[in-house]
């Protein structure tokens, strides 16, 4: 124990002679605990919040093997593009057309459009695919798969000179949306340009690309 | 009738336990924490609200310049790599496979690297003080082009002497351009790594009211 034993055990000691005072030894260790349970607090959350943070980015392989390589329906496909000047732009489908401007706040921002396309593409974009084999009369014939449903795919392009911290921010809406196709992309150049002519597409170059 | 006398006791609680206790609890969590390696490389890693604590990985991180660095955790691991890096390279570049052990001592010594294959022995032989300026001033960074990639070799070389299974991550500022980053995940997918993780630090604040800053400022008045 800490404290000593500071009465007089046997007595009858002290006759005579100068008496000390008697003091106790005793002390009060409260705010000693208080200090050492301030420093463990302190050092228990700075240590955790040292650990390193990651989010998962899965890449294509590339392949050359059909099977492996996935049909994408233009209804399925949402197109978020961003731009060096910290502004995401998107449209739907595999044309370029209708670009609209938007920004990452959480609201009203690409969040909103990214729901919106889950929503709406696995009712109003199923999938219908075609077989043939032979019929009874060894005669050619066409069969119909049940249609099937489909998820929106979100294609990420990057313009060269945007800030990294924006990819991360767009990888972060795919988690938050719940949103689980998705793929970055080189930018083509008629997006590029159309993003520099502030979201018009000029015809020449759409027919040049059709061509 | 006589009153029931109630002993009185006194409230002081012996605190001389609880700060035992406390004191053992601290010493504890002093002498485990880990301090900080000092970085190297400056980096400032964007912010993100969905992310999961790593544990064990090689980190590649590109500074604002676009240069390459890699990272490896613990010193037999870096000394293995190196012995992959000579097997692999060992045909294009003599200069892994002709280091001597003191200079491979050397190289395992240090955490991160960013220095071209060619350039190893060279900065494996270094002093102390020379090795320091080096790495403060002079680090180029790995090459990481379609026609040189090393970071492809350096990673496969880290991949193999960590039993494959350890997870690849990528540490980029926030500011610096999209393209460093996006070149570093192609020279990878080049050597048949698909799988990342970007590291980043958890969001603090409201990110939300910065990105509605940012909008309201690029309303037309």
């Amino acid at each position: 124990m800490a404290q000593m034993e500071t009465s007089d055990g046997g007595g009858g000691k002290h006759k005579g002679g100068v008496r000390s005072k008697k003091m106790s030894t005793r002390v009060d260790l409260t705010p000693m605990v208080d200090l050492a349970f301030l420093l463990i607090s302190f050092f228990m959350l700075t240590t955790t919040m040292n650990k390193p943070k990651a989010m998962q980015l899965n890449m294509p392989k590339k392949t050359n093997i059909e099977e492996e390589k996935q049909d994408v329906g233009e209804c399925q496909v949402l197109n978020v593009l961003l731009d060096t000047l910290d502004q995401v732009w998107y449209y739907e489908g595999l044309q370029v057309a209708g670009l609209q401007k938007t920004t990452f706040a959480g609201d009203g921002g690409i969040r909103k459009e990214i729901l919106k396309k889950l929503k709406v593409v696995p009712d109003a974009c199923p999938l219908t695919r075609k077989w043939t084999d032979l019929n009874k009369d060894g005669q050619k014939q066409d069969n119909e798969y049940a249609p099937a449903k489909r998820d929106a795919i979100v294609l990420i392009k990057m313009l060269g000179g945007a800030r990294y911290k924006n990819m991360v921010d767009i990888l972060d809406e795919m988690d938050i949306t719940g949103c689980k196709v998705y793929a970055i992309q080189d930018p083509d150049p008629i997006e590029i340009e159309a993003i520099a002519n502030g979201g018009t597409v000029k015809e020449f170059a759409k027919e040049t690309a059709t061509k | 009738m006589p009153k029931v006398k109630i002993p009185r006791k006194s409230t002081l609680v012996d605190m001389t336990a609880m700060c035992d206790v406390s004191f053992l609890l601290l010493t504890f969590f002093i002498l485990t924490a880990k301090f900080k390696p000092q970085a190297v490389v400056a980096v400032d890693v964007p912010f993100a609200r969905t992310t999961k604590a790593v544990d064990n990985a090689i980190v590649i991180t590109v500074n604002k310049d676009g240069k390459a660095f890699i990272s490896l955790k613990e010193k037999q691991v870096r000394f293995a790599m190196l012995d992959k890096l000579g097997e692999i390279t060992g045909d294009h570049y003599p200069a892994v496979k002709n280091m001597t052990p003191q200079q491979k001592e050397f190289f395992s010594l240090t955490e991160t690297w960013g220095t071209p294959i060619e350039d190893i022995q060279r900065v494996t032989s270094m002093t102390g003080a020379q090795f320091k300026e080096y790495q403060e001033k002079q680090m180029p960074g790995i090459p990481c082009d379609s026609a040189n990639n090393q970071l492809g070799d350096w990673v496969t070389a880290a991949r193999y002497a960590t039993g494959g299974d350890i997870q690849i991550g990528i540490k980029g500022d926030k500011n610096s351009n999209v393209e460093y980053v996006k070149n570093i995940i192609k020279r990878l997918t080049d050597k048949d790594i698909h799988r990342f993780i970007l590291i980043t630090s958890l969001a603090s604040g409201n990110p939300d009211e910065a990105a509605a800053a940012q909008s309201e400022a690029d309303k037309p008045k």
